[in-house]
């Protein structure tokens, strides 16, 4: 089984976080967050794992299985597979782009999600979009290798709208950061 | 027709002599082809307006939060179904009822300008009886989410109250539930999920796969960790821990079904986990995918009737990494003996689950679509269907 490297998505959200934004009071607490020493556990097995990826069908979760490529306003869009909450692609904003006089959150949790087309694992970062009501469109609840509240970047329950000047959550985007 | 009709109201309330001259006119005129009680149906005294109070939370309470983003959590009766009142627990807060029955405890957030402005978070404390504000207990943060029994606990005699904080840094805010003060945070990286450690303060899961405890000592604390149990990306323990306070136990479910008791204390102890499906005589669940099996699944998915032991638990068929699903069956595992001794069907895929702590034990089930079911846990028997009970977390009184 490909098991999910927080330790990975982690360093690759704080990367993407520090050459994105210059909130240096969300850095700093988003920064005592991940220099915890026992925050994110390490895990030599799932990078010996990682190192040989199995994208057979049978390793895939049912979301991977039935994933498609095509249409980004449905819940089974590639992407999507830890996704909670409305898609901004419905709300009219887009896959990385807020809806209009919404914020983007400087912080996500994130997924690790295989792409059909090409069998890769990829790490999505979901960045809320912050500061109007719910949007209310397309409501999806995907789960995979979604956790609990005390490992809260891949926990999807959290709204994520730290850093920016309302926590109202809008909508839910669906960033690439990188391969997993 | 809401407007009119108090706007009515209020024109009575002032106007009673020149309103019964009318009535009187009016109804002499037609006195002539009616008959004459007509005149005296007409002269009713008007209604004062009333507020009820109700009485202390009750073993047969539910309380029922709205769905996601709204706001109140609805007293319904478990023995009639009838809603008692509604709590003001504004969205995303979190719910804790005082041991003693006095008052209910909300923690929430709110904002100078409703969605923007200055953020406030605080403790609102609401009379139980007249279910009226009381005071606030101003706070330095919480964590915005709802849905969840482990964030906002109180210690087994109430006088001091834990909210978990994140920022997303973790910490923990100790409030002074008897002088009604904040009394400082203690930082808590890593770690969420907290249960009542009676004597010593509050222990909490953590995502290395520990249960930490957090000894508080006056302005000073001692936090230490049990070896890890189990593994927080491979196999979450569900957040939503129930625990009994007479026993001074928590049990914990993971997703694959893995149930863990911890005796509580100052070095807590974790049994060794065993499966709810062998439990139940299957085999147990895995992780892998295309393993189709019954998974324990939802947003609070147990529930534990303290006085005699038995877990029921929010249950689906499916794979792996379906730990949000409704349930299609509730099952009955008795943590004494370790089987599944009931299996019930259930609609409408319920997401959330309680069960009141007396001899009755009822159960109470809701998801989704706002609906909820009281169902006799002896017998299976669906006893209510409320609409729009309320899609959110359940809250029971919990014996002292």
């Amino acid at each position: 089984m490909i098991r999910f490297n927080p330790d990975a998505a982690g360093e690759k959200m704080l990367r993407r976080l520090a050459g994105g934004t210059s909130r240096r009071g969300i850095l700093s607490r988003l920064g005592a967050a991940l220099v915890a020493a026992p925050v994110f556990p390490l895990l030599p097995v799932s990078r010996a794992e990682a190192a040989k990826p199995d994208r057979s069908p049978e390793a895939k979760t049912a979301f991977a299985r039935t994933a498609q490529t095509k249409d980004d306003t449905k819940c089974n869009y590639w992407r999507y597979c830890a996704i909670d909450g409305s898609l901004c692609t419905c709300c009219g904003g887009g896959m990385h782009t807020c809806p209009a006089g919404s914020e983007p959150s400087p912080v996500s949790w994130v997924g690790s999600c295989i792409n059909p087309d090409d069998g890769k694992a990829y790490m999505i970062a979901y960045r809320d979009c912050c500061g109007k009501p719910t949007c209310g469109q397309c409501g999806c609840d995907n789960t995979d290798r979604e956790t609990q509240l005390y490992l809260p970047q891949l926990n999807n329950n959290v709204i994520w709208c730290f850093g920016t000047s309302s926590m109202e959550y809008h909508c839910s985007t669906a960033m690439m950061i990188g391969a997993a | 027709m809401m407007t009119f009709i108090g706007a009515g109201k209020n024109r009575l309330g002032s106007k009673p002599a020149s309103l019964a001259v009318g009535l009187a006119l009016g109804a002499s005129a037609i006195a002539g082809t009616f008959a004459s009680p007509l005149l005296a149906e007409t002269m009713v005294e008007a209604e004062e307006a009333e507020v009820n109070t109700i009485e202390p939370p009750k073993p047969n309470w539910f309380f029922v939060r709205g769905g996601w983003g709204s706001a109140g959590s609805s007293i319904f009766d478990a023995g009639t179904g009838k809603m008692i009142g509604m709590v003001s627990t504004s969205r995303d807060s979190d719910l804790a009822i005082d041991p003693d029955g006095k008052f209910y405890y909300v923690a929430e957030t709110m904002w100078t300008k409703v969605n923007r402005g200055t953020r406030m978070d605080l403790v609102s404390v609401y009379d139980s009886k007249t279910l009226k504000l009381v005071t606030e207990i101003p706070t330095p943060g919480r964590l915005i989410i709802g849905g969840f029994n482990t964030n906002f606990v109180l210690s087994d005699d109430g006088k001091t109250a834990y909210d978990y904080n994140f920022d997303p840094a973790s910490s923990v805010n100790v409030i002074d539930m008897v002088k009604r003060k904040f009394v400082r945070a203690i930082e808590l990286p890593g770690c969420a999920s907290l249960i009542p450690n009676p004597g010593v303060g509050f222990s909490a899961l953590c995502a290395d796969g520990t249960l930490a405890t957090v000894a508080v000592k006056g302005a000073t604390q001692d936090i230490t960790r049990t070896a890890e149990f189990f593994d927080a990306a491979a196999d979450p323990i569900f957040s939503n821990v129930v625990y009994d306070r007479k026993k001074k136990l928590a049990v914990m479910v993971s997703y694959t079904g893995q149930v863990r008791t911890v005796a509580m204390g100052a070095a807590p102890v974790v049994s060794a986990p065993f499966s709810i499906q062998e439990a139940g005589g299957m085999r147990a669940a895995d992780v892998k995918p295309l393993d189709v099996a019954w998974y324990p699944g939802g947003m609070q998915p147990t529930a534990l009737h303290r006085p005699t032991g038995m877990l029921w638990v929010l249950m689906h068929k499916g794979e792996y990494w379906s730990h949000k699903e409704g349930a299609e069956e509730i099952w009955g595992l008795d943590l004494a003996t370790k089987k599944v001794v009931k299996r019930y069907p259930v609609k409408g895929h319920p997401r959330n689950i309680e069960i009141t702590q007396d001899d009755a034990a009822l159960i109470m089930v809701n998801g989704m679509e706002n609906n909820a079911m009281i169902i006799d846990s002896k017998t299976g028997e669906t006893k209510h269907e409320i609409e729009n009970a309320g899609g959110g977390l359940i809250t029971v009184v919990e014996p002292k």
